[in-house]
């Protein structure tokens, strides 16, 4: 098809807008990211503000690079493969931008909050009621738009990434919603109607699934679409989508319970969550090696397609940690490895490896679908690739070498059944590592804004065909 | 689709999305389906060997009724073997008499590391070496005495000096700079004002102090608040400490750890470990 028969075809201007935005937020997400990181190893930084403390500026750091970088990436490519895969117009242009401006007033409003430090207290949840219900509002309005246009499609069968897509929104509708159950006090504050150990059970059952099916579900439906197209291979089987689909659905939700193992949660809960931890590896391995197998054949466009390199060495992170992952969640593992830098790793490598790998190389696929051209500087792609690889895997093997040595030190009798070490010992062992930690995510950070540069300088040249063409040079 | 763009040689499921997108109909890797059913198979006797699975009247306890409280129980008691041959002894002991017993005090002072750490270090840094403001208690400067008896006696009541402050009416600008620079060369005695301010009542007719009060040795560079500038020398003589007429009196509080804070057990721990830091008397 032509670029202005598509053009005309599908709703492109409010994907333009979502990935765009996408790159923005990547870039401030991992910006707040490393300083946080940097107060840890540097703690001055705080510098006597609240506003800037850790505690703050750590709900915003999560909550930018998940929900305001992940969720961008998400509606952008979703509502961009949907149209594609359906062969049809977005079911309401209107509603695509009321998702758009939704889901930036409640980035806004978590930058205003989160520092004056209003938080409902919740991880990966710490937004107030009223932005709850925003939250609810605009995900609802995401979710209809999306599953209406699926219904319209042009095509008989609904193609696997949608199917992803659409696991994610249901199961993100009712996380969200019943996580956030609460009773307001006052505007700015709430209490969760669950109390206790259940309000703990509650809320990771929510953080571990915003993991299993925003972050996995969700841009393995990415994986699905962009993938294939980048390497022009028909996807490798079939079967193995169905299988590994509905394994994960059905066994996602149930993995909560193995963060609150040697709580006060009943012992039962925390066995079956982890067993059941134990049984996702090979589903999640489905999807890495569907991605790959993908490929086979092609592995050479490797050499100088720098774009499926993202995409590639996103499924290789998703394949570790999702192997990682189920370990931790193992009792032996766990009790070592709980309240340790070593989740903060495993988290990173999922996030940093996977999340914002994959996304990224979406990302430089649509800039280049959506304005009809080629990327500003290929060299730069692959200068963003090796930085972002380096930089995760600097951040994660500071994270496991600190987590581990953290688990050893907390854990070590001497011949008199003493501690060996106070906490503040195993803090001052720290130090290295999080200065290590830090630089990783600085080198990480400084690919992402590679990104956003490259992507300016590609959307300036490009043939006026959008409404952020006319943005970006007014601007 | 072209031959080289299907490298497996299968057809593919037929349908076509967004021009070129298809799937092909090969099965999954033997290897990963062989997993999948391992996988619910482990499932199962996972939750066979652990408690597992709600049911009316509590949860399925597992086979071996593993509890998470249980293992905690058990690794304690292995530790608790180890430190037993010690710890009966302690409640019946001075700690004078620990500290006497080599093999005690060296058993007495690991243990209290951890408990220092934990409830001294903020204050008095890590292994007793001081911050600003705060006593270091690795040196052989003691303001209330370095005799173990002494040493319990702080930790248990606590401590709260007083020096009233000299500033405004009593002493003037001059003056206090004066004597704030005689205390810097190690000589109180020298100044004027160490007359006038009255000084020798607390500090001694030497200037070197009172442990009965818990007065400052003012003649050996051991510095109780700021750095020993003389600027932080004449803060100290202005405001004085814990003075509630000067609302800018420096504040020294050391709280007490007796009354059920801490065991008087850990107190003994904590006084033979704080003894042997360097100082003790």
């Amino acid at each position: 098809m032509e670029a202005t028969q598509v053009e005309q075809k599908y709703s492109f201007d409010v994907v333009r807008w979502f990935s765009i935005a996408a790159v923005v937020y990547l870039v401030v997400g991992t910006l707040v990211g490393v300083y946080v990181a940097s107060e840890l190893a540097w703690p001055w930084l705080n510098m006597d503000s609240p506003y800037l403390s850790f505690g703050r500026l750590r709900p915003l750091h999560t909550n930018a690079v998940i929900f305001a970088f992940g969720g961008c990436a998400l509606m952008a490519t979703a509502y961009y493969s949907v149209q594609r895969t359906c062969g049809v117009r977005l079911f309401s242009d209107a509603l695509g931008w009321f998702t758009f401006w939704g889901w930036n007033v409640i980035i806004v409003l978590a930058v205003i909050t989160l520092p004056l430090g209003f938080t409902s207290g919740k991880e990966y949840a710490e937004l107030e009621w009223p932005v709850d219900i925003l939250i609810a509002v605009v995900w609802l309005s995401f979710s209809f738009n999306f599953i209406m246009t699926v219904a319209k499609r042009k095509t008989s069968h609904i193609y696997v990434s949608n199917w992803f897509f659409m696991g994610m929104m249901v199961m993100i509708t009712y996380l969200h919603v019943v996580n956030s159950l609460a009773i307001p006090v006052t505007l700015f504050k709430s209490y969760s109607i669950f109390s206790g150990v259940q309000d703990a059970m509650i809320q990771w059952w929510w953080g571990h699934n915003a993991v299993g099916f925003y972050l996995t579900a969700g841009f393995l439906g990415i994986m699905y679409y962009f993938v294939p197209k980048q390497a022009g291979r028909p996807v490798f089987s079939y079967r193995l989508s169905v299988l590994h689909f509905w394994a994960l659905m059905f066994g996602y939700v149930w993995l909560g319970a193995h963060h609150l193992q040697y709580t006060a949660l009943p012992d039962w809960t925390g066995s079956l969550g982890a067993a059941v931890s134990l049984a996702m590896i090979i589903p999640s391995w489905g999807g890495a090696i569907n991605g790959m197998m993908t490929l086979s054949g092609a592995w050479d466009k490797l050499r100088d397609d720098y774009i499926l390199r993202f995409l590639i060495m996103s499924l290789a992170f998703y394949a570790m940690s999702t192997f990682e992952g189920p370990v931790m969640s193992s009792k032996t593992v766990n009790a070592l490895s709980h309240y340790t830098d070593w989740t903060v790793g495993h988290v990173h490598s999922g996030a940093l490896g996977w999340v914002v790998m994959v996304a990224a190389g979406a990302l430089y696929h649509l800039v280049q679908k959506l304005w009809n051209t080629e990327m500003y500087s290929a060299k730069l792609v692959n200068l963003h690739f090796w930085m972002a690889t380096i930089g995760a895997v600097v951040y994660i093997t500071a994270m496991w070498v600190s987590g581990i040595m953290q688990g050893l030190m907390w854990r070590d009798y001497d011949e008199f059944g003493t501690l060996t070490y106070t906490f503040a010992e195993s803090v001052a062992a720290m130090h290295p590592y999080y200065a290590m930690r830090a630089i990783g995510g600085m080198i990480f950070w400084a690919g992402a804004v590679v990104m956003l540069y490259n992507v300016v300088m590609t959307v300036r040249k490009a043939p006026a065909t959008s409404t952020v063409r006319a943005a970006a040079a007014r601007a | 689709m072209s031959e080289k763009s299907n490298p497996y040689n299968v057809p593919d499921t037929g349908h076509v999305w967004d021009d070129n997108l298809r799937e092909l109909t090969n099965d999954p890797p033997k290897w990963w389906m062989i997993g999948l059913h391992a996988s619910w198979i482990l499932v199962v006797i996972y939750t066979i060997i652990y408690p597992s699975w709600p049911w009316f009247g509590g949860a399925y306890k597992g086979m071996m009724s593993w509890t998470s409280i249980g293992e905690y129980k058990e690794d304690m008691k292995a530790i608790d073997a180890i430190r037993a041959r010690y710890e009966e002894k302690l409640p019946g002991m001075s700690a004078a008499a620990i500290l006497g017993d080599s093999e005690l005090s060296q058993y007495v002072t690991k243990s209290a590391k951890v408990l220092f750490g934990d409830n001294c270090a903020a204050c008095h840094g890590n292994n007793g070496a001081g911050n600003t403001d705060y006593p270091i208690l690795a040196d052989d400067d003691w303001l209330y005495g370095g005799k173990i008896d002494t040493i319990v006696q702080t930790i248990t009541g606590g401590r709260q000096g007083v020096m009233p402050a000299k500033g405004g009416a009593q002493l003037t600008e001059t003056e206090i700079d004066q004597l704030a620079q005689a205390i810097s060369k190690g000589e109180p005695t020298t100044a004027p004002a160490w007359q006038k301010g009255a000084c020798f009542a607390c500090h001694g007719m030497d200037g070197k102090g009172m442990q009965a009060l818990g007065s400052a040795n003012l003649t050996d560079h051991v510095w109780r608040f700021g750095k020993g500038s003389i600027d932080d020398i004449k803060y100290t003589i202005t405001h004085g400490v814990n003075d509630p007429k000067d609302p800018a009196t420096r504040n020294a509080v050391m709280p007490k750890f007796g009354g059920g804070k801490l065991s008087e057990t850990d107190i003994k721990k904590l006084a033979v470990f704080v003894h042997q830091l360097g100082g003790g008397k």
